[in-house]
């Protein structure tokens, strides 16, 4: 019961910190279809920029959200500059993104090097349940987490814009007819992506080593969360495809060791794009 | 053009011995080149200046380079300067097979020095073979089994840094009477990590402990939840830990975040300066850590080195292990070239055999003739509370001034 | 028509050229470039293998280099475990045909679904990461993370001729020729009909389809030639290298194919053969000088080349070569 307990408990917390990696590439992903490839990237730009902000001993929550700004603020200049020419080349945006990963990785091991850097965990200690302690700013981030996805729903479901931008995915000259711009929502929508990329990025930092490669191990899992919990499925395919990936590759490993945990949920990822690409629970 | 014949020519190792022999019984100066005075002695490097391994690249290619200058400063070797040549591998055996050949065929080094994990070693392995060159390598590493030849048990490569019967057997009877007998094994899915582990399982076998649980995690995981879980029910004594690199943080990060620091001991053999940086010191003090070299280490030797050191690259440049051993290298090896007196490869690797160096930074530093392995001393550390820079990371446990290897299981002698 | 003719004459002839100039290198160079330019060639061959599905057939791998590996390990393993006395060929064939056969079943499972495009190169992503983790963890059979060593191979003609690679020249000749028969093997695939279908498929599959061709098939088919093709450079690469590990797998080596590609020239066969040659030589002759910056430089080309250039070096080429021409008709048809 107790081991049940705990094995429910520490799912949980796997969920929704992939949940937080990947929100970003499944906004972008699933809103203007537009396959992220330098989401690695934008994660390790938020932890290096966390960290220069605590040495500038910025406080660390303060240095989260300025680290969201600013690679919100690089996304929009990229998205600017150079995607939106491209939103009817599929193929185009996942190259120029791809390539965005390479010179952003080069850029930070020029200007941060690449020795590890070390974001301290603000909220040390853990939460003592008895039979199980978790820890404390683990549980911070969880709980952060779900509000960020339930206030986006809020937005998407319950507003007038989020309407439009529902209507703006089925058909974008109905959108426009709607009054919706649609290369500002685009642009906005891309923003805000890499925005809550920087921000999972910083928030991350604390429990992971700061490197110029940190991204990538975010960004391989994130892809199988988009396909498996259903491309454009944001809210909950984001929650549901955390869960699979994240659960599975815990229930193999307790059963088999952790490389054919990871060689199956990669097989699982190929089989489910075949089979159901509009995600594993998903109605279409 | 010489060169290359011989390449092509000799593709067996028992031919190569059976040159090399017959080259000392003739005497023969075929093989060497003319020798000018300040024609420079050239030694290839192979480093990871970018790629997964940066973080050791630089004391790696340092360590070398400080050496070849006090080298220099002091007159060279045979009155003749040694120059040298850097590549960077990038992480990627591919392009140590690419550069190692580019040293040798193009730069036309003497010899070579480098690569960092044992997989590095290994792609340089059969390149250094066939060439018929000497690879001096740097690194803390598994030990040597015939069934890798050539990246190891190979008569051209030596081994200046430890392996486990000499950075883990030393401590495994202080560690067990002091914390307990019952480890957990946690390391990186590769070679290393898992003979380290056959080897300490070994020894605690023999000191009537057990080991509660043993896992290897792939490269670049971020999360370990699981094995948290694992651990806690197993209630190990000691965690002896054996993952690399930016894995050894993430672990060590939420192995801390759970709140489990207080409960166990940890032992690693993995974390030198450059890691336990990347830690900072919430995280770090109070575990134990076992190596050939640290820069805390109580000796004079180490006091003039670091002294060197940091006033030719800046008072916080870090140095390690692998630093150290590059640096003995580059020594060691021009003691040898300097005994020999002359440059072709078996005249060096006679020489090196049985060289002894007392001006390391660790104390005194011998290479075995029989399987090219160092004699190092060993240290056992605890990360102290409240570090705050590498100058005071570590405080000294356990010292063993001359830990002796297992021999290597290869067919010896090399 | 006349037009046509002179262009694909003049592109054959520009082949030609590349190909003997090849073979000449021994005459005049020596030294380390007949050691690394074989390998360079089969990263040409490997550029080669993303162009027909990039170029031609519209579809992005992203895991050229798990094939790549497939055959290095392929090569390897039979070449360890075997005393036939063509082990050499026989691990080329087996690189060649397990590449295919997994190319195969992976092509048909999704394209027979139709797949989105982009869908794919997720998929083909996904594979190459399963192909490096299987490296990594079998290690019995392929060395794990610690690699494989594979010797030179000799090629034996019966009992009494053994033709033993471990000489540079030989090598380099010995590369050179199934380099040139691989590359005219596909260059004759590419004008024949199956090409003209294929490139149908990229400019307008519906139609295509509508033709009465099943294209799922026909893709499932260039991605099984592409496979192949990857797995037989590679197979070599693991007798040339001396040595074979996981990381030949991995995607960022994928994904320098793809920058070869791009900068070569995705719609020319000749360019990306050249773009895998040139960019890794560069790469080696710059890594020299500047490490740190020169994939910076790479990097922010690529990007210029995705911009600006879609059809890379090659069309870039194409197009000065034409207003060349056109310059001269007009210039003969106004004396």
């Amino acid at each position: 019961m107790e081991l049940a307990a705990s094995v429910l408990l520490d799912t949980t917390l796997i969920t929704l910190t992939l949940a937080l990696a990947a929100f970003g590439l499944a906004i972008i992903y699933g809103l203007i279809g537009v396959i992220n490839m330098g989401h690695g990237a934008m994660l390790t730009l938020g932890a290096y920029f966390t960290w220069a902000g605590l040495q500038l001993e910025i406080p660390f929550v303060l240095s989260v959200i300025l680290s969201g700004f600013i690679v919100g603020f690089i996304g929009l200049l990229f998205e600017h500059w150079i995607i939106k020419r491209f939103y009817n080349s599929p193929y185009e945006t996942l190259l120029l993104t791809w390539a965005f990963f390479l010179v952003t990785t080069e850029l930070i091991k020029i200007v941060f090097g690449s020795d590890f850097r070390t974001v301290v965990n603000p909220y040390p200690g853990s939460i003592d349940l008895g039979f199980y302690k978790i820890p404390t700013y683990r549980t911070l981030i969880c709980v952060f987490t779900a509000f960020v996805i339930l206030s986006t729903g809020f937005v998407f479901f319950r507003t007038s814009t989020g309407i439009k931008i529902r209507a703006m995915i089925q058909n974008r000259e109905m959108a426009s007819l709607l009054g919706l711009n649609i290369s500002l929502t685009y642009k906005i929508i891309f923003g805000f992506g890499c925005f809550m990329a920087g921000l999972a990025g910083g928030l991350v930092a604390p429990m992971l080593s700061v490197s110029p490669y940190m991204g990538d191990m975010y960004l391989v899992r994130s892809f199988f969360v988009v396909i498996v919990g259903g491309i454009g499925q944001i809210l909950s395919g984001t929650i549901i495809g955390s869960f699979v990936i994240g659960g599975l590759e815990t229930i193999v490993a307790l059963f088999s060791d952790q490389v054919i945990a990871q060689v199956a949920v990669f097989f699982f990822a190929i089989v489910i794009l075949r089979i159901r690409p509009q995600g594993i629970f998903s109605e279409k | 053009m010489q060169n290359e014949n011989k390449i092509s020519k000799i593709s067996r190792r028992q031919l190569i011995k059976t040159a090399a022999a017959s080259a000392v019984i003739m005497g023969s100066p075929a093989f060497i080149r003319n020798l000018h005075a300040d024609d420079p002695i050239k030694i290839g490097v192979l480093s990871p200046v970018t790629g997964a391994w940066t973080v050791y690249g630089k004391a790696h290619s340092r360590g070398f380079e400080l050496a070849v200058e006090e080298i220099n400063a002091a007159g060279g070797v045979l009155g003749r300067p040694i120059e040298m040549v850097l590549a960077d591998y990038q992480t990627d055996r591919r392009l140590v097979v690419e550069q190692a050949n580019r040293l040798l065929r193009q730069e036309r080094v003497d010899l070579l020095a480098g690569t960092f994990s044992s997989a590095d070693r290994n792609a340089a392995g059969p390149i250094v073979k066939a060439a018929d060159k000497l690879l001096l390598y740097p690194t803390w590493y598994e030990g040597q089994i015939e069934e890798y030849y050539p990246g190891v048990c190979n008569e051209n490569i030596f081994m200046f840094g430890p392996e486990p019967t000499q950075q883990v057997w030393p401590f495994m009877e202080y560690m067990c009477n002091k914390f307990g007998k019952k480890f957990f094994m946690i390391g990186s899915d590769y070679a290393w990590p898992q003979v380290t582990n056959m080897f300490t399982k070994e020894k605690l076998k023999e000191l009537g402990g057990e080991t509660v649980g043993e896992v290897y995690i792939p490269f670049n995981t971020p999360q370990y939840e699981s094995v948290l879980r694992q651990i806690r029910q197993a209630k190990p004594d000691i965690i002896f830990h054996s993952l690399t690199g930016s894995d050894t943080v993430n672990f060590r990060k939420q192995l801390v975040a759970a709140g489990m620091k207080n409960d166990f001991t940890l032992w690693t053999v993995d974390d030198e300066e450059v890691v336990t940086s990347g830690l900072g010191h919430e995280v770090s003090s109070g575990t134990y850590v076992s190596f050939d070299y640290f820069m805390t280490i109580k000796h004079q030797n180490n006091k003039d080195f670091l002294d060197r050191y940091q006033k030719r690259y800046g008072s916080d440049a870090l140095m390690n292990t692998v630093g150290v051993g590059m640096y003995n290298a580059a020594h060691m090896g021009a003691m040898a070239i300097e005994k020999a007196g002359k440059v072709d490869t078996s005249s060096i690797r006679e020489a090196l055999k049985g060289i002894k160096f007392d001006k390391a930074p660790q104390g005194t530093v011998e290479m075995r003739a029989l399987d090219h392995q160092a004699v190092l001393p060993s240290y056992l550390m605890r990360v102290r509370e409240g570090w705050s820079s590498v100058n005071d990371m570590f405080e000294q446990v356990q010292t063993v001034a001359r830990a002796v290897p297992q021999d290597a299981r290869c067919n010896l002698p090399l | 028509m006349q037009n046509v003719l002179t262009k694909i004459s003049g592109e054959a002839k520009f082949e030609l050229l590349i190909f003997l100039a090849l073979a000449s290198i021994p005459l005049v160079f020596s030294g380390y470039i007949l050691f690394i330019l074989p390998q360079y060639m089969l990263f040409g061959l490997l550029a080669v293998s993303l162009s027909i599905l990039w170029g031609l057939t519209g579809i992005i791998s992203f895991g050229q280099a798990g094939f790549f590996a497939i055959g290095a390990y392929a090569i390897g393993i039979v070449v360890k475990s075997t005393f036939l006395m063509n082990s050499a060929i026989l691990g080329i064939l087996l690189g060649i045909i397990v590449s295919a056969v997994i190319a195969g079943v992976v092509g048909y499972f999704l394209f027979s679904a139709k797949v989105k495009a982009t869908y794919f190169v997720l998929a083909t992503l996904a594979l190459s990461i399963i192909i490096e983790q299987l490296a990594k963890s079998q290690k019995e059979i392929t060395g794990g993370w610690n690699g494989l060593f594979v010797d030179r191979i000799s090629i034996s003609f019966g009992d009494l001729l053994e033709y033993s690679l471990f000489n540079d020249i030989p090598m380099y000749y010995f590369t050179l020729l199934l380099t040139t028969i691989a590359y005219a093997l596909i260059k004759f695939l590419t004008t024949s009909n199956f090409g003209k279908i294929l490139r149908g498929i990229r400019e307008n599959e519906d139609r295509i389809l509508a033709l009465g061709y099943n294209t799922s098939i026909y893709k499932t088919l260039i991605f099984c030639v592409s496979g192949a093709l990857a797995g037989f450079a590679g197979s070599i690469y693991g007798t040339h290298a001396g040595f074979v590990d996981p990381s030949l797998a991995r995607v960022l080596f994928s994904t320098e194919v793809i920058v070869w590609v791009a900068i070569g020239g995705r719609n020319s066969i000749i360019g990306s053969f050249l773009g895998g040659i040139l960019v890794a030589s560069l790469a080696n002759y710059l890594n020299s000088i500047t490490p740190e910056y020169w994939q910076l430089i790479i990097g922010i080309v690529f990007i210029a080349v995705v911009i600006l250039f879609k059809g890379g070096l090659a069309g870039g080429l194409e197009e000065i070569y034409h207003r060349l021409k056109s310059k001269n008709y007009v210039s003969a048809r106004n004396p």
